[in-house]
């Protein structure tokens, strides 16, 4: 569980036996040891009480600390107290100090809590039922626990503008705000875009932009993931699905080299949004704007649902003995130069190793080039100039990595007359410079693999229906080296197989062998026969990768450093469950 | 011993703010005498053997508070002078500023050469247009005679002043706040620890000192820390001391007294008596409108720190109030309490939110709309706040609110009772 998840409701586990405080481990120099109600805790120095206390699993209620921000120390839910120390203090903000006695649920903490909690609620709208954080809201959750359950306050509420849109994509909902200013943390801190601040005082305090800078940063939708209520919502999210009506699958984002590590939240095998899941190593907590919407191409461009065997649609076998039959034909009369195939960096290590034994090895394809998608620049946060997920893969496996100029020497062969088959998986040819219509007519033989019915779909012989992004699980690796796991949110769109299984079905018909019965059974082909990927398998993996072999040993692997911007927020990065 | 009033000396002097009045009266002899023949760690020793405690609020020992500065140099120190006087009922600093602006700043210099810093800041509240106009003359004529900038006096010592005005908050009083202000952002109190004496003004050790306190720093060092030890209540109250009173007297004003002096003397004999000779006194804040009220019968106390803490309120900015048989304490306490609601910076949560329900509360209770429960919640929204907020302003709501409920119960409930304020005539609704 990361931070975008609600806190658990009952977090605090039941007392150790007696005597259990005899077996504390000793702490090390750099290390303190402090008791938690009644618990021996060893943590580092520095650490925070709230910190400590997670680690010895009791869970601090808080609403402004985030892992990820400076300490803001306003809301006062993680009050506690601390033995010596006459008043109550805040968890987030205090340091640890040896032999400190730290008690963070007796009646004297809890009182003060429920007082905060309902300070907290007084002016709020108590709008649950239409709100889209209810479910996973923090009022909520410390409200099962700390509420009274009846309202003393009988008086007129603070009123503040509601559904404001306060940037291209983040409506604000003043009333429901706690003024926790994590919104405004990031975007000083992380984006470092300084959109938001606090405006007015007292209760009429409420956050704000600057006159004509409207919240606009392209990280704008991490101040919806660090609001710990209902006030800053997703406009493209806004009444699409009751959070638990969710189902979240642990995935990575496909939009860029960078690979930030999501949850699909799919409700009636929909995509409603997609969030950042946290990983020191390549994210922290945060993900782009683009990345965050990048599913929603999934419901924008026309799928491709069926086999199409032009000029119309065709049964999955026929269509493999007709594409077999068309390569065989070029092949025999061209020769096996006349065939070549682009494939593309968005697809996954399993899609391309298959890829290479099927079109490579069996079709007798040898030119396989890999089209770049560039745009932009790297960013000193997390976007990558480099479009394609999965390029440092396609190197890796053997195919290849993203190069203009093996793209264009086809398209020259094509032009010239010498290239006369074209296979080409997950690519819309006509994106590419110097393709046109014209050229692609030129061609005996046109195959396409694709998710969508792209303008090259439209011009293919024959033509198979792919999984798109969140439909498929396989793996990638991102421009550090790190192999990370994608998984499927939903099931594919009408007849849609993924990439691997068609390529498989196609090999079948040139001789395949290898059963291929999973991406998991492939990738441990990968494992056993690419030194890259030696010793890893989807256990390996996990929820968070892992390097790559090669990566490691070869050209430094990047991930053991700060994964974002010079000072190290991955490093700042603290236990899950926060 | 008769007193003698010294703060206060110099205000009815004409041209008293300028400064060849005040080095005709012996201004600056302290200073130069100070530079000349004292070390700056004797002078810290000096404050500290006077008993000087901070006339700001919280009574904390100045030379302690000196003391805590980190041993180290290696980055600049500053001193802020709290100018942001800004309690209701409380306006000696204000005095100072304007009567005797030198008093004040010839503390200041010889309070920035103890802690050695050659940068000093003074924060002066926003409102005070004349005291901000008669300061910035003072320092101009203070570099003009060589008692600011380089080379002080032939000293070596060099200190610059800068003064920066506030914007209005009453929050940048509170030291933390007021060098957020002074940074240039949003005037919040921060978390502390650290505390400013080693991580303040721009990251760097920093002493924050109010007005009155820096004026009385002028005096150890003309007359000596046994002179000053000498008056008022020894060893823990000493030296001679403002103290503010308005209200419902004959002669609202400031009054110079020495620490301990009852504070029915400061009343009857000080500031006349009360205004209505036929409405008694029924309660008093003698520290200012942040601390808890005492009523009538328990007025009989001494008006010092360890004094008033044992009657169970606070000298604090020494801004005594004074209500007589006349003042309805819901109406009085409102009017507080729409000013901390008002001032509540906003940042953490039981005063932002609190002080505006006690608001909503009182004003309730007062148009004659208040519930029987209203009395109990109003003590216990106090209570929620005491204690948990980020800065002392959680204790400058819930203590009037604490004790004004609890010494006049039976006045708040006759309120929810009646329907209607007992005090005041019926109201054709």
């Amino acid at each position: 569980m990361d931070d975008t998840s609600p806190p658990p409701h009952s977090p605090n586990l039941p007392r150790p036996p007696a005597g259990a405080a005899g077996a504390a481990p000793q702490p090390g120099p750099d290390e303190v040891a402090l008791v938690i109600d009644d618990r021996p805790v060893v943590v580092k120095k520095g650490t925070t009480v709230l910190q400590a206390a997670e680690k010895a699993g009791l869970l601090v209620p808080h609403y402004c600390y985030h892992p990820g921000l400076s300490i803001a120390g306003n809301c006062r839910m993680c009050l506690v107290e601390i033995e010596k120390v006459p008043k109550l203090q805040i968890g987030c903000a205090t340091v640890v100090a040896p032999g400190m006695v730290v008690r963070t649920g007796n009646e004297r903490v809890r009182t003060v809590r429920a007082g905060i909690q309902e300070f907290l609620l007084i002016n709020h709208p108590l709008d649950c039922p239409i709100c889209d954080q209810a479910g996973e809201c923090r009022l909520q959750s410390y409200e099962k626990d700390y509420g009274r359950g009846v309202s003393r306050f009988v008086d007129e509420k603070v009123h503040s503008p509601k559904r404001y849109d306060i940037g291209r994509s983040v409506v604000f909902d003043g009333e429901r705000c706690i003024k926790c200013t994590r919104c405004i943390r990031f975007c000083d801190e992380i984006s470092e875009s300084h959109e938001l601040a606090l405006f007015q005082r007292g209760d009429h305090a409420i956050i704000g932009t600057f006159p004509g800078k409207p919240l606009d940063n392209p990280y704008s939708g991490c101040t919806v993931d660090v609001c710990p209520v209902g006030a800053l919502t997703w406009k493209p999210f806004r009444f699409k699905s009751r959070v638990w009506f969710l189902k979240n699958v642990p995935s990575v984002c496909a939009g860029c080299a960078r690979g930030c590590n999501v949850y699909l939240a799919a409700f009636r095998n929909r995509l409603h949004r997609m969030t950042p899941r946290a990983n020191p190593d390549v994210n922290a907590y945060w993900m782009c704007d683009a990345g965050r919407q990048s599913y929603a191409a999934l419901y924008e461009r026309p799928r491709l649902e069926r086999p199409v065997v032009r000029p119309s649609a065709a049964a999955w076998d026929a269509a493999f003995d007709r594409a077999a039959e068309l390569l065989r034909g070029v092949a025999k009369s061209r020769g096996a130069g006349a065939l070549a195939g682009i494939v593309s960096a968005r697809l996954s290590v399993e899609d391309l190793h298959v890829s290479r034994k099927v079109l490579g090895d069996l079709a007798g394809i040898s030119r396989l080039a890999v089209p770049p998608h560039e745009d932009g620049a790297d960013d000193e946060l997390l976007i990558r100039r480099d479009k394609t997920p999965n390029a440092r893969g396609a190197r890796l496996i053997g195919v290849g990595g993203p190069s203009a100029g093996r793209v264009k020497e086809i398209v020259d062969d094509v032009a010239a007359g010498r290239v006369r088959g074209l296979v080409v998986v997950g690519e819309d040819l006509l994106e590419l410079p110097g393709v046109t219509t014209a050229l692609l007519d030129r061609l005996d033989v046109l195959i396409v693999i694709d998710w969508w019915k792209s303008p090259t779909v439209e011009r293919a012989h024959v033509a198979f229906p792919a999984c798109g992004y969140g439909e498929f699980e396989g793996t990638m690796v991102n421009f550090q080296g790190r192999v990370q796991r994608l998984r499927a949110g939903v099931r594919p769109a009408g007849e849609a197989d993924p990439v691997w299984r068609i390529l498989r079905d196609l090999g079948r018909r040139f001789d395949l062998t290898s059963e291929y019965a999973t991406p998991a059974a492939i990738f441990d082909e990968v494992a056993a026969t690419v030194p890259a990927f030696r010793g890893l398998s989807y256990k390996v993996l996990g929820e968070t990768g892992a390097p790559a072999a090669e990566a490691v040993a070869g050209e430094a692997y990047a991930g053991g450093a700060p994964a974002v911007g010079g000072a190290g927020l991955a490093g700042s990065i603290a236990p899950a469950g926060s | 011993m008769a007193f003698e009033a010294v703060l206060t000396r110099n205000i009815r002097k004409p041209g008293s703010d300028g400064i060849d009045s005040y080095l005709a009266s012996g201004g600056y002899q302290g200073l130069r005498r100070i530079l000349k023949e004292t070390a700056p760690e004797r002078l810290v020793d000096e404050v500290k053997n006077s008993g000087l405690r901070g006339r700001g609020g919280a009574g904390f020992p100045t030379g302690m508070k000196w003391g805590f500065l980190p041993k180290t140099k290696d980055r600049p120190r500053y001193l802020c002078v709290n100018a942001d006087e800004s309690e209701p009922g409380t306006f000696k600093d204000r005095l100072l500023i304007e009567k005797d602006p030198h008093l004040v700043l010839e503390g200041i210099i010889l309070s920035a050469y103890a802690i050695e810093c050659q940068l000093a800041f003074f924060y002066i509240r926003g409102e005070f247009h004349q005291g901000y106009r008669t300061f910035e003359r003072a320092v101009g004529e203070a570099y003009a005679k060589g008692f600011l900038g380089k080379n002080i006096q032939g000293s070596g010592y060099d200190l610059d002043i800068l003064i920066y005005r506030g914007a209005g908050a009453y929050i940048c009083g509170e030291e933390t706040a007021l060098l957020e202000s002074l940074e240039g952002k949003r005037g919040y109190p921060r978390i502390k620890p650290p505390f400013p004496a080693v991580v303040g003004l721009y990251g760097c050790p920093t002493i924050i000192n109010n007005v009155e306190t820096l004026a009385n720093v002028t005096l150890i060092a003309e007359r000596g820390a046994a002179w000053f030890a000498s008056i008022g209540r020894p060893p823990k109250n000493t030296g001679p001391k403002l103290f503010c009173l308005s209200g419902d007297v004959k002669r609202p004003g400031v009054y110079e007294a020495p620490l301990g002096v009852p504070f029915l003397e400061l009343l009857n004999e000080y500031a006349g008596g009360m205004a209505h000779p036929d409405r008694p006194l029924k309660a008093a804040v003698p520290g200012g409108s942040s601390m808890k009220i005492l009523p009538a019968s328990k007025c009989d106390v001494l008006m010092d720190f360890d004094s008033l803490a044992a009657a169970g309120t606070s000298l604090g900015s020494a801004g005594g109030i004074v209500m007589d048989s006349g003042t309805c304490m819901v109406a009085a306490l409102l009017n507080i309490a729409r000013f901390y609601a008002h001032e509540s910076c906003g940042q953490c949560t039981p005063c932002r939110e609190g002080t505006g329900w006690i608001v909503k509360i009182l004003s309730r209770l007062e148009r004659g709309e208040g519930r029987r429960e209203d009395v109990g919640l109003l003590a216990d929204i106090a209570v929620k706040i005491e204690g948990n907020t980020i800065c002392p302003f959680g204790e400058a709501i819930a203590w009037p609110v604490d004790s004004y409920v609890k010494t006049f119960r039976d006045e708040f409930e006759e309120h929810a009772r009646r329907g209607a304020c007992p005090m005041r005539p019926a109201t054709v609704r």
